[in-house]
């Protein structure tokens, strides 16, 4: 018997880092790993996680900082729970890049990846579950960050707004946000910004809300090479998405809105590809595509693309 | 697929999800990473593929939209309902 698609993404999911797939967790309960509580101020939050013990709380404090406070109110919130080591596959993750294994529902998410299982349930409210089994240290900090990351970017669209790939610049006002797959130049982009005084929010992943107001560009605490990690919140007025190519020609030429569409939902991680939020994310982008100018941005290690950014036409 | 005439009859596949914006259309595939871009000709036979009308009939009904000559109409419909059948976009019912 062939099994239809549903059957084999049902069949497979889970399978690179979980010994046991089948007995993935169907609902938030289990062992905490202590009674420690921790909210943190990030875009689409305050997020709360309790069950933490307090080698967790101390390792999420040191590297969110002062994003972190002790509690909150109306807050989307996730329980913490063990997971014995023995749950997880042994991966070798040599020359290998780390993608999260997801399975989609109406009314839930389910994350598979190195030492953690999560889900994310909308009752109707989102909430969440993450089971691990490391309890402290750089390798608890990259279990905690994975699921954050998808965690944002579902509560973002949740309030009208997306996770973007990208890197995003401003010069205390107002704020750019350039696409990119990687190797683009998104982080090469923002050095050059840098080194002509403006500022890098991230080179990785930032928020995007769209108001009354017109869009905003937000401060994330997921950075690559460059950008505030452990910062407040940031919030400006986007003047531009710009996609990126390297060439030597350097300039600039007007993307339609169905490109820059194109271009913001490639770039949107996570929920592009979910198929029960993909119709919300296409809309969100849209109002996006629509509301804020976009280019085409060849640009060239001379220099010159905080200039080129800074004269963009209105 | 046998070769496309002016009587096959396709559908646009239950994960294709698209957006039209500006007369170009940007379109999603479930399966599929990639994002498209369709010009404006293109992203109206994603609309008229429905799985009962054949090419035949989104010729004649394009042929009402457009200020177009009549054969180069007819090849760019043929040409783009291939391609999106080469794209996994369209199927046959």
């Amino acid at each position: 018997m062939t099994p239809n698609r549903r059957g084999v993404d049902e069949l497979s999911f889970g399978l690179s880092f979980l010994r046991f797939p089948d007995l993935f967790p169907g609902r938030r309960s289990g062992e905490p790993w202590g009674d420690r509580v921790l909210a943190l101020d990030v875009a689409g939050g305050p997020y709360l996680f309790s069950g933490l013990s307090p080698e967790q709380e101390e390792a999420v404090r040191r590297k969110f900082g002062g994003l972190c406070r002790e509690g909150a109110d109306e807050a989307v919130s996730t329980r913490v729970f063990r997971a014995p080591a023995s749950d997880f596959a042994e991966v070798d993750v040599r020359g290998w890049e780390y993608t999260l294994d997801m399975e989609h529902e109406p009314a839930s998410v389910r994350l598979a990846g190195l030492r953690l299982m999560a889900r994310l349930d909308w009752t109707p409210g989102l909430s969440g579950g993450l089971w691990t089994s490391e309890g402290a240290g750089e390798e608890w900090t990259s279990v905690f960050e994975n699921y954050l990351r998808v965690l944002t970017a579902h509560r973002l669209l949740e309030e009208g707004g997306a996770l973007i790939h990208s890197a995003g610049i401003t010069d205390g006002e107002r704020a750019w946000l350039l696409l990119g797959p990687s190797g683009a130049g998104k982080t090469t982009a923002s050095r050059l910004c840098l080194e002509r005084g403006a500022s890098v929010l991230s080179d990785d992943l930032n928020a995007v809300r769209l108001g009354e107001d017109g869009a905003r560009l937000e401060r994330l605490p997921f950075t690559g090479d460059l950008g505030d990690r452990s910062g407040g919140p940031s919030l400006h007025p986007l003047r531009a998405v710009l996609r990126l190519n390297k060439g030597t020609v350097e300039g600039t030429r007007p993307l339609t809105p169905a490109g820059a569409l194109a271009g913001l939902v490639a770039a949107a991680p996570f929920v592009n590809r979910d198929p029960w939020r993909r119709e919300a994310l296409l809309a969100v982008l849209e109002r996006l595509a629509r509301s804020v100018p976009a280019w085409e941005l060849t640009f060239s290690l001379g220099g010159r693309v905080w200039d080129i950014l800074r004269q963009l036409p209105p | 697929m046998s070769p496309l005439t002016r009587s096959t009859v396709l559908r646009r596949r239950s994960d294709v999800r698209y957006r039209r914006i500006e007369g170009e259309a940007v379109v999603l595939r479930q399966a599929a990473a990639e994002v498209l871009v369709l010009n404006e000709v293109a992203a109206s036979v994603l609309d008229l593929a429905d799985g009962e009308r054949s090419v035949g009939d989104w010729i004649e009904t394009l042929a009402g939209e457009y200020d177009a000559d009549r054969d180069t109409l007819e090849r760019d419909v043929v040409e783009f309902a291939a391609e999106l059948f080469e794209a996994g976009l369209l199927e046959e019912p």
